[in-house]
């Protein structure tokens, strides 16, 4: 018994030394998105900087005005957006596998990013502006058409199967997103126009975004995430199996329902401010279940950790490589994305 | 404690069990049998409530159908059949999640010292003890089936619906368990309810066997009323009674 005792020990001591490790990586990814540019800065500033600001005290002379708002009009709001949208992205990937008990799910499958680049389409095609909105017509519009589209598709499947199997639900977000997609074709191609404006929103990017973006952002994930935290033990229980999770005492259509909307909405929002980024959500999760098992509580958070990270690394690649030009961060992303996944996925597969 | 009276289920509108009634009192067990496709399965799936059913199944004098999922689960464990898994837990966070609706605390508060012994328990029960630490995608098909039959445990339930337990197990493994099974529910009179093929398994795990036919029960009650040769060759279309024979004999001639 003892003996059990300490091994759990250790296995507890091993995983908080891997997730030190991680957030360690994520703070020096995070002030390299800060400090490398143009104007490079140093992480020293950086923090005086950050720390003057948030404290409101006086910033020493030394460091110049411009430098001070590089770093807090232009590089930390654009950082903290990839982070969010990164972590965003990641956490609603991790349940929508775990809740369609399909490790190739995303809530792209359900057709949250068709949908959105149909409304935000629209938007740029119509030039629309709702007055109270602003300039936040386009990410509003583009959430709400998201969310529209995964309500119509799980509906749907609710419908035509009373139980909503996962097969039905990712089927039926199959022929909804292949449907608005050809929509979507169909009007880009009648507003030739507005095409490159379509394609680059839906390329995605972090740049030229302020501050009210990242904190609507923040508002929204800080909220969704831990809502979704707290439904780890479901989550767990339901990859073994619909019937399997109903036979423990999982309420399944009622946490299915909840888990998908809260998922979809997170990455509805995500996609509305940055346009549509692929490729994270549907890696971090099986980086994170490798390193860390596949118990949610820790995966949930951690796969939010290492998505945020990632992006931000993407972000850096993306505006510092042909600068000032920049390349799109959603190609960045798999560019980077796929090899790294493959050697980390491949190499410890072989082993274990 | 539970009571079945006129049951029709099946799945898209078409019945699979067709006017079955039957009643279950505490501490007995019992080995359902059948043909394939006479409606076995279904019918444990009808009693732990994942189908909707026409006519009445009461647990404890309330009915299945209006009972909330938890209510249901407290009393009332079901292992299907194996199905693939994709994400990897070890076998004691497996095991653990049984234990879903007795846990207090929140999701990050490590499961309490009862509840770490209870799994251990159920472990120890299945002869699982020392892969506790392995993780459950490289465990053999046997071994697999193990941990879900000690997650059933792990739910403490009343009734235990159990399907092909023995499906995937070498036979000292089948014995065991249905030796456990046995025990399991002698003690504190509880249920449990097996499907079951081997036919010699089903009359060792208990002597009340509910055999299915067409959707039908052919018979319920101690086997040793009603197998009869002729009566199994009607339901199975083979001679049962002398398939067995020839194997006893053909086992004789050896020391």
């Amino acid at each position: 018994m003892q003996k059990q005792y300490i091994l759990i020990s250790m296995v507890v001591m091993r995983r908080k030394i891997k997730v030190l490790i991680s957030i360690s990586i994520c703070i020096i990814v995070l002030l390299a998105g800060i400090g490398i540019g143009s104007v490079p800065i140093s992480p020293a500033d950086i923090f005086i900087i950050l720390w003057s600001k948030l404290f409101g005290r006086a910033i020493p002379p030394k460091i110049s005005d411009i430098t001070v708002s590089l770093v807090w009009k232009l590089r930390l709001p654009r950082v903290l957006l990839a982070f969010i949208v990164g972590g965003a992205l990641s956490a609603s990937g991790t349940v929508m596998q775990s809740v369609l008990k399909n490790p190739l799910a995303s809530s792209y499958t359900l057709g949250v990013s068709s949908g959105a680049a149909l409304g935000a389409g629209i938007v740029i095609i119509f030039g629309i502006t709702i007055s109270i909105l602003g300039r936040l017509t386009l990410p509003i519009i583009g959430l709400t058409s998201g969310l529209l589209t995964v309500f119509l598709a799980v509906t749907f499947a609710s419908k035509i199967d009373k139980n909503m199997e996962n097969n039905t639900i990712i089927l039926a977000g199959m022929v909804f997103s292949l449907f608005i997609n050809s929509i979507l074709t169909i009007v880009s191609s009648m507003a030739k126009g507005h095409l490159e404006r379509i394609v680059f929103w839906q390329m995605g990017s972090f740049a030229s975004k302020d501050w009210i973006s990242v904190i609507i952002l923040a508002c929204i994930a800080g909220v969704g995430i831990p809502c979704v935290i707290r439904f780890s033990r479901e989550l767990d229980i339901m990859t073994f199996g619909e019937e399997q999770a109903q036979a423990i005492g999982v309420e399944l259509k009622k946490v299915k329902w909840y888990l998908l909307a809260l998922s979809a909405a997170l990455t509805g929002s995500a996609v509305a401010f940055s346009g549509i980024i692929g490729f994270v959500d549907l890696i971090t999760p099986h980086v994170a279940r490798k390193l860390f098992g596949s118990t949610h509580r820790y995966v949930v958070p951690l796969s939010a950790l290492f998505g945020g990270t990632f992006m931000v690394a993407a972000d850096l690649v993306a505006r510092t490589v042909i600068s000032p030009s920049e390349l799109p961060v959603g190609a960045v992303t798999a560019l980077i994305g796929a090899p790294f996944f493959g050697y980390i996925y491949f190499k410890r597969r072989k082993k274990g | 404690m539970l009571s079945v009276k006129g049951l029709f289920c099946g799945y898209n509108g078409v019945d699979v069990i067709k006017d079955a009634s039957l009643d279950i009192t505490a501490g007995e067990n019992i080995s359902i049998i059948g043909p394939n496709g006479s409606g076995k399965t279904t019918f444990l799936r009808a009693i732990a409530g994942l189908i909707p059913y026409k006519g009445s199944i009461r647990l404890d004098d309330k009915e299945i159908a209006q009972m909330k999922r938890k209510e249901i689960a407290s009393k009332i464990a079901f292992m299907s059949q194996i199905s693939s898994i994709y994400f990897s837990y070890t076998v004691f966070e497996t095991v653990m999640l049984g234990r879903y609706l007795r846990m207090k605390g929140g999701v990050f508060s490590e499961p309490s010292k009862k509840d770490k012994e209870f799994v251990l328990q159920c472990l120890n029960a299945v002869g699982l003890t020392e892969l506790k630490d392995r993780q459950i995608t490289s465990l053999s098909g046997g071994q697999l089936q193990r941990v879900f039959i000690a997650r059933t445990f792990a739910q403490e339930p009343e009734i235990i619906l159990l399907d092909e337990p023995t499906n995937h197990l070498d036979l000292k493994h089948q014995i065991e368990l249905v030796e456990y099974l046995k025990e399991w529910s002698h003690k504190d009179r509880r249920v449990v309810v097996g499907v079951f093929h081997d036919i010699n398994l089903a009359m060792q795990f208990s002597n009340k066997i509910l055999l299915f036919n067409n959707g039908q029960i052919a018979a319920y009650g101690d086997y040793r009323t009603f197998f009869d040769g002729d009566f199994l060759k009607t339901i199975y279309s083979i001679d049962i009674k002398n398939y067995m024979l020839n194997s006893l004999r053909r086992w004789e001639n050896y020391g």
